[in-house]
């Protein structure tokens, strides 16, 4: 008897906390902020310059950009948009950010997940910018944005300091992209 | 008759070439480009965060002026807050005077004023309504800097140092440039790449 007794409250506080156990899971996953999809990787001067000037099969674009920079977020729908088009065409398209190296893992990632970006995405780790800039084009002073377009030889064919005009950019893609198509 | 058509029409498209060249330049967005190292600056007047009037030649010291294009939002410039400060405040001793310039449209003097409370800058700040000084000096980005020496010349034109991380900094150029003319020598890198954030122009 003394059991009985002793085993209805023993019962109702596992059943109490086997309820609240999951509530409380949930409340900590919720609290939790959501881990970036994009992938964000670390590039220096040497590793861009490989980037850059190789031989490649295909056409390259660049996009150096920064979350502190307004024009650099708002033309970025229109690359998506070009990424999306042109990728199936032959084009790779791969986004440099030159924000701070503490954001690799944070703002970076999480303002490519809001455009749904899936382009390869790096951030520039370097010290001194100064030698990537010159390494892009020593005309280029380094701000942002600034869109380049590579050939398969490695050479600069369109450029753009400041936010790109969507439909430029598109003719210069298309004439390196058919150019291929050509057979030349 | 046919000879003067002719010209007519080479006139025309002569215009309409012109046209089309200084819509492409403009639509194009381009800084203007920076005056040479070496050239003269002519003196200019802009109104400080109080709306009062300051030429540059009423705030320059007699060994020279260094004039820094910063801004309220950017973090790039606002890494460089400290450093710039302890610039001024260096550099005051050796005869040679910060301004500070804000060109972004979208800061008002209210704002730079606060700024530049909130972080202690003991230098005087100019606004530049429509960016017309931005534009003389080719400016692009925020921070950058120009010296120009006591004969307004201009001697170095570019970033403050080498990282916005202050524990980076391996080359502090605007420093170099100050120390080389302070002490009569030729400064070795008169020009560096400045990086930060694009001057948000009127």
């Amino acid at each position: 008897m003394r059991f009985t007794k002793a085993i209805v409250p023993i019962t109702l506080c596992i059943l109490l906390v086997s309820l609240a156990a999951p509530a409380q899971k949930r409340k900590g996953r919720a609290a939790k902020p959501r881990k970036p999809v994009a992938v964000v990787s670390p590039i220096d001067t040497e590793a861009l310059k490989g980037l850059l000037t190789q031989q490649r099969e295909r056409p390259l674009l660049v996009n150096f950009w920064a979350t502190f920079c307004d024009p650099c977020r708002e033309e970025f729908p229109d690359l998506v948009k070009i990424d999306k088009d042109f990728r199936p065409h032959a084009l790779e398209f791969v986004t440099v950010s030159l924000d701070d190296f503490s954001e690799i893992k944070t703002s970076v990632p999480q303002f490519l997940d809001s455009m749904n970006a899936r382009m390869p995405a790096y951030l520039l780790n370097v010290s001194d910018p100064e030698p990537a800039i010159n390494l892009v084009d020593r005309r280029w002073q380094g701000d942002l944005p600034a869109t380049f377009l590579f050939n398969e030889k490695g050479e600069v064919v369109y450029k753009h300091i400041g936010r790109v005009n969507p439909t430029e950019l598109r003719a210069a893609i298309e004439k390196v992209v058919s150019r291929k198509g050509d057979g030349q | 008759m046919k000879a003067r058509n002719l010209s007519i029409l080479l006139a025309s498209l002569f215009v309409i070439a012109g046209a089309i060249f200084a819509a492409g330049a403009r639509a194009a967005g381009e800084v203007p480009a920076p005056p040479a190292i070496g050239s003269t600056i002519e003196d200019f007047t802009l109104p400080d965060v109080d709306n009062k009037d300051r030429s540059l030649k009423s705030l320059a010291g007699k060994n020279g002026t260094v004039l820094l294009f910063i801004a309220v939002q950017c973090p790039v410039s606002n890494a460089y807050n400290e450093r710039m400060a302890k610039l001024a405040e260096d550099y005051k001793a050796k005869g040679i005077a910060v301004v500070g310039i804000n060109s972004n449209v979208a800061e008002d003097a209210a704002a730079v004023k606060a700024h530049a409370a909130e972080h202690k800058f003991a230098f005087t700040i100019l606004k530049d309504p429509g960016n017309k000084i931005a534009d003389r000096f080719g400016a692009s980005v925020t921070p950058e800097a120009y010296f120009i020496d006591a004969n307004n010349k201009l001697l170095y034109h570019g970033r403050i140092d080498n990282s916005r991380n202050a524990e980076q900094v391996e080359t502090s150029d605007l420093r170099n440039a100050l120390d080389a003319a302070l002490g009569g020598k030729t400064i070795e890198k008169p020009e560096a790449k400045a990086f930060g954030c694009t001057i948000k122009r009127a």
